[in-house]
């Protein structure tokens, strides 16, 4: 199932990037005629033969998505002159480890405040909650990016942006860098988790009302559990499984605002590799290759989030067997 | 607590009742929302929006474009009006005038004073740039399809002063007045939301009914479609889809393929959950009752299968809206939307993203915080009607 949602989505794409006008040929030609060569049309078709863009639309949307699939190979970048895979490997991991650490920094906040908020009779602690998610609803990341970025450029005199800091911007892997990308890294990923904190906190709470009020949990606290034993054995793990289901859509919304956010703060990751293919150089062939790079991610999770919840379910695991 | 009535208050119990009973959907709907001071307050203060929007024209005393920009005025603070001061009251509310100075005392900047015995008056009612209702001007291929009408033509704006201008939210950097384009801006975000929620509607109806209501392989391969158009996360691919569009269209056009793209992206969601309520409901006895009685599908759909969950449907579509305002904001904010001249509430998000002006020309701020009101009048009226349509659900008191 989840590959086939792989390639429909990987036809999509390349239907896209094929809408850009103008082909990979014409883009070396005309770098070579900024080289001082003369060009002709006949120069353009020879290189359309040798890239292997005369065939039909077909074949090579299916000779893109193969290279894709099993080699993992997204060819070369017209504009750039490069290969993609060299040009994304770093970044992948870099924007991955952000946006699942925001995924995980919203999930840490997001379930206890919420179990807390559905508990609890306070009716301060409610309401900022929902004030809270509502907020988190109507005032989008990248405005809450660029608020804290101007005020601590405005107050400390140093911005907040970028992942590295100067020394260390290009520089291999070490411990030292690590460590200095762990000190910045965090924003961007307060950022980023901001919505689906949420998001989630509004769903948690929601579900843990649901579940509390049912039968069960009064037969529990009947036989003497209460307290948290009693919330986190019957009720919680209820609610959860909701929860855990939408992981898949929250790291949707995530990466959502990657490329928004990573605008604002300069970070130097895929995000704002892809606004920098769309917005200013029209490289079709580095956007596609990202946006199937994000999508396989979502799928992939909600791969895991299958299983996870296949694990924690019985009554999803019965139906799965059959 | 019925043992303490006494008899009237029985009988008007017992009407009560009645009414309850005999009320119809929208009847309780009303009845429920109302009851929800939240969702009230957040209902009126988006029909002022809306309205504020729709008049913009009227309201604003000058062109919210690089026509009705102030050249003596550029980055200019707010103006507000002013009934007294030192000098004396007045009924007429007044605005000073303003000098602007660049010499070396300035450090060779534009710096503008207020010159406090310079009074300007505002007036009422003020005859200044035209502004049509109807305004069609399609440059279409082929002479013979040129469309030029405008209808509902007036000049006259609710208020302006004699000489020099009034900015109320002063003015931005090319001079254009930001009260005037921030009123421009909401009109352009709910334009904008509207068709984008329009379209995808559409669509939603279209694919979600026919895969809900046939079930079987067509359910199964649209589904699928579905599924995957919904695992790609919507910014990204939004931005693939505008990045595609010529540099050298005209604004209405880039306006018009945008909201479009929204609803192309929007309708996943939205055809869920038509396909998920068809499925349940086409079992229903009323729906066989009718099969039987010859109908045919297109009129079963129509006449039975939407009417029965119009009101989940409105609810969605209101709850779509600020989404759709959000990605479109977020779109123009990264410079791929609708770009400065045009008035929308992210292309002049963009012009705050500095640190310069946050130092300087506080100003601009200004419609970020219509933009979050706006938003979160959305989802309160949206989530307020929805528990309102929401027969289970209890008012909390």
């Amino acid at each position: 199932m989840s590959i086939l949602t792989m390639v429909i989505v990987s036809f999509i794409v390349f239907s896209l990037m094929e809408l850009v006008p103008g082909n990979c040929a014409e883009r070396y030609i005309a770098f070579k005629n900024t080289q001082g060569q003369n060009i002709t049309v006949e120069d353009i078709r020879a290189e359309e033969r040798r890239l292997g863009l005369d065939r039909p639309f077909l074949i090579r949307a299916f000779s893109w998505m193969g290279d894709v699939f099993f080699k993992g190979e997204f060819g070369d970048s017209c504009i750039l002159r490069l290969n993609i895979n060299y040009l994304l490997s770093d970044k992948v991991w870099i924007s991955l480890g952000i946006s699942l650490a925001a995924l995980f920094f919203s999930y840490l906040v997001a379930i206890p405040i919420g179990i807390y908020s559905a508990v609890s009779r306070n009716p301060i602690a409610n309401n900022s909650v929902r004030f809270i998610s509502y907020l988190g609803l109507a005032l989008p990341s990248f405005l809450l990016a660029l608020m804290i970025m101007l005020t601590t450029t405005v107050l400390f005199g140093e911005s907040m942006s970028g992942l590295f800091s100067k020394e260390y911007r290009d520089a291999a892997w070490s411990y030292a860098k690590f460590m200095d990308f762990m000190s910045r890294a965090w924003l961007p990923v307060f950022i980023l988790g901001w919505a689906a904190t949420a998001f989630a906190l509004q769903t948690v709470r929601a579900l843990m009302l649901d579940e509390i009020g049912k039968l069960y949990v009064t037969a529990a606290s009947a036989r003497g559990i209460s307290g948290r034993k009693l919330l986190w054995r019957y009720p919680a793990k209820h609610s959860l499984g909701p929860v855990i289901n939408s992981l898949g859509f929250d790291l949707n919304r995530i990466f959502n605002d990657l490329p928004v956010v990573a605008l604002i703060m300069t970070l130097t990751e895929m995000g704002a590799l892809l606004i920098d293919a769309l917005a200013f150089s029209n490289d079709q062939q580095l956007a596609g290759a990202i946006l199937v790079v994000l999508t396989a991610t979502i799928v992939f999770m909600n791969f895991v989030t299958d299983i996870i919840l296949a694990l924690m379910d019985p009554r999803v695991r019965q139906g799965l067997m059959g | 607590m019925g043992f303490f009535l006494n008899k009237s208050d029985a009988a008007n119990d017992q009407n009560l009742k009645e009414a309850y009973f005999t009320a119809s959907q929208g009847q309780l709907i009303r009845a429920r929302y109302k009851s929800n001071r939240t969702a009230m307050f957040a209902g009126w203060v988006l029909t002022l929006m809306i309205l504020l929007g729709f008049f913009s024209e009227f309201l604003s005393p000058y062109e919210p474009t690089m026509a009705g920009r102030d050249k003596k005025y550029e980055n200019g603070p707010p103006q507000i009006p002013k009934f007294w001061d030192e000098n004396g009251v007045s009924f007429r509310p007044f605005i000073y005038g303003t000098k602007r100075e660049r010499s070396l005392k300035t450090n060779f900047r534009w710096v503008i004073s207020i010159d406090r015995q310079d009074r300007r008056y505002l007036h009422f009612f003020v005859e200044g740039w035209e502004y049509s209702y109807i305004n069609l001007d399609w440059d279409l291929p082929g002479e013979a399809f040129d469309l030029d009408v405008k209808a509902l033509t007036f000049s006259t704006h609710l208020f302006g002063v004699d000489k020099g201008g009034v900015h109320l939210f002063g003015t931005d950097k090319s001079g254009k007045d930001i009260f005037s384009r921030t009123l421009r801006a909401i009109m352009t975000s709910l334009k904008c939301g509207i068709m984008g929620v329009l379209i995808a509607f559409v669509l939603a109806l279209v694919i979600g009914g026919i895969s809900g209501y046939y079930g079987g392989w067509i359910d199964h391969i649209l589904q699928m479609i579905t599924d995957a158009i919904r695992t790609v996360p919507p910014l990204p691919l939004f931005m693939a889809l505008a990045a595609f569009l010529p540099q050298e269209w005209s604004a209405e056009a880039v306006f018009f393929v945008i909201s479009s793209i929204l609803g192309l992206i929007g309708w996943p969601t939205l055809a869920r959950r038509i396909r998920t309520h068809l499925l349940s409901e086409r079992s229903q006895d009323y729906v066989l009752a009718a099969q039987l009685c010859g109908a045919s599908s297109n009129h079963i759909i129509r006449r039975h299968l939407l009417p029965s969950f119009t009101s989940y449907i409105i609810v969605d579509l209101m709850i779509t809206f600020p989404y759709m305002v959000r990605l479109e904001t977020a779109l123009s904010f990264i410079g791929l939307g609708l770009i400065d001249p045009v008035s929308s509430l992210g292309s002049m998000m963009q012009n705050v993203s500095k640190a310069d002006v946050l130092l300087n020309y506080q100003w601009y701020f200004i419609p970020v915080i219509f933009f979050i009101v706006f938003v979160l009048a959305f989802v309160f009226v949206g989530d307020g009607l929805r528990d309102a349509a929401d027969p289970y659900s209890q008012i909390k008191k």
